[in-house]
């Protein structure tokens, strides 16, 4: 929008006349007019103005309406604006090929300045209400996106629990979650999961999962009693065709008696204080298609300062490279025993910056999780 | 004449001699480059020059001055400027009206 509040119009005719007729007729209905003789003039100026519409003559010498529509589409900053070609009475098709190249409507020539008028509010009026809705969408989806933060919870928040992560969301809605639970005074449960798609409605289930695990891991369930219990319910409420795949640990930090089991997901890393790192290699069905699911689980008897990565695909997949997790996950290993002094609050970023060089390309949600018994 | 074709348009009068003294002086280069086309036998020139004022004259409601232009834009589409002579005449006279109304 113009700044002094007023819709602006671009008009685009190598006739001065038609120009002069134009800018009359519009600025006494209290439009501002911005003009161009030519082609490159007017691109110039819709970038330059952003001019809420813009009526463009074909016909004109040089470059011609056509031209300056493509060119215009091309350039992200003039692309979403609505033009009204300008177009001689014979030239029927010039009207489809504009339509073609976006136009949102036509004017033919000879034409009625109070035509021009009603057109032009027609169009303003629709652009308005297009605008108004493509911005509350973007405004939910931050809402979402806000809600969504607030869902994941931070180190400081729960010290105890004594962990780090990288957490990574492509889009507004992401289609990663870790969630960290205090079970009891010395049990903590850490989980990561990664729904298929990435769209609004992964965003609604993540609150669901996080009230789901928090209904269902407490020190009474067994932790595959609470995954299964979690994924019957996840069968109950995901749409077809939508799943997870999902590692929960859980330690009990006065045993120090860590779980691990794995619903279909890349497995977790185990690091001993002094020993070599391993993958734990569990398997088990995907979360969210049906009930009766099977997972391994593997039970450590760990030490004081033993570590372990609960990750997400998008760490050591990479589909541009078509690397799979068990291609990249012996890489993972290395750059985890690589990190081992540094601290646990630091160490997921640390993995982050040696398994890219430097900031991940977003090509997925990432998120890596660190525990440190 | 004017205060007619302004209301049809829904200008004032004052808006549409702004726009009379504009298509005079547009006019009078077009005609130049008619002039230059009949000289040079160059149809394509004949034909954007016409072009520009049919759609100019028609817009404000010249329709006669429109007329003419178009007659010429259809022969020189086809390669031909045969009679644009006595066009150019006859929108030298359409034009001279025109000067006259906006004098008088």
């Amino acid at each position: 929008m113009a700044k002094d509040q007023r819709f602006t119009i671009l008009v685009v005719d190598d006739s001065p006349i038609n120009r002069q007729l134009l800018e009359t007729a519009l600025s006494k209905e209290g439009y501002r007019i911005v003009k161009a003789p030519d082609g490159p003039t007017a691109r110039k100026l819709a970038e330059a103005e952003t001019p809420d519409l813009i009526l463009l003559d074909i016909m004109m010498p040089g470059e011609d309406g056509f031209e300056v529509m493509k060119k215009l589409k091309q350039n992200p900053n003039t692309s979403s604006m609505p033009v009204i070609f300008l177009t001689g009475v014979s030239e029927i098709d010039s009207k489809l090929t504009g339509f073609d190249l976006g136009a949102v409507d036509y004017i033919t020539k000879p034409f009625h300045p109070l035509e021009v008028l009603a057109r032009v509010r027609l169009h303003l009026k629709l652009s308005i209400a297009t605008n108004s809705l493509i911005a509350d969408q973007a405004n939910k989806l931050k809402q979402i996106s806000k809600a969504q933060s607030s869902l994941l919870v931070t180190p400081s928040q729960i010290p105890e629990a004594n962990f780090g992560i990288y957490y990574l969301s492509l889009q507004e809605a992401g289609g990663d979650f870790y969630d960290v639970l205090s079970i009891s005074q010395d049990i903590f449960g850490y989980f990561v999961a990664d729904f298929s798609g990435h769209d609004i409605q992964t965003s609604f289930l993540t609150s669901s999962i996080k009230a789901l695990l928090k209904q269902n891991c407490t020190p009474v369930y067994q932790p595959m009693e609470s995954i299964k219990m979690i994924n019957d319910v996840l069968t109950e409420i995901l749409p077809p065709g939508k799943y997870l795949t999902a590692c929960y640990a859980r330690l009990n930090r006065k045993t120090k008696e860590m779980t691990i089991i794995n619903a279909g997901h890349p497995p977790a890393v185990y690091v001993p204080k002094n020993g070599t790192p391993r993958l734990i290699m569990a398997n088990g069905d995907l979360l969210g298609i049906f009930k009766d699911v099977v997972f391994d689980k593997e039970i450590i008897s760990t030490t004081k300062g033993d570590r372990f990565y609960l990750y997400s695909d998008g760490l050591v997949e990479s589909q541009e490279k078509k690397i799979l997790w068990s291609d990249g996950a012996p890489q993972l290993l290395e750059i985890c025993d690589k990190v081992r002094d540094v601290p646990i609050l630091e160490s997921s970023n640390q993995i982050i910056k040696l398994q890219f060089g430097g900031e991940p390309k977003r090509e997925d949600d990432i998120v890596v999780l660190g525990i440190e018994v | 004449m004017f205060k007619e074709l302004a209301e049809n348009l829904g200008l004032d009068e004052d808006e549409f001699r702004e726009l009379a003294v504009l298509i005079v002086d547009t006019a009078a280069g077009d005609i130049e480059r008619l002039e230059e086309a009949a000289q040079k036998g160059d149809a394509t020139l004949a034909s954007e020059a016409s072009h520009s004022l049919k759609g100019a004259a028609g817009n404000l409601g010249f329709m006669e001055l429109s007329d003419i232009a178009r007659q010429i834009e259809e022969k020189a589409r086809k390669k031909s400027i045969e009679g644009i002579s006595e066009g150019i005449a006859l929108i030298k006279e359409q034009v001279n009206l025109i000067s006259k109304e906006l004098n008088g």
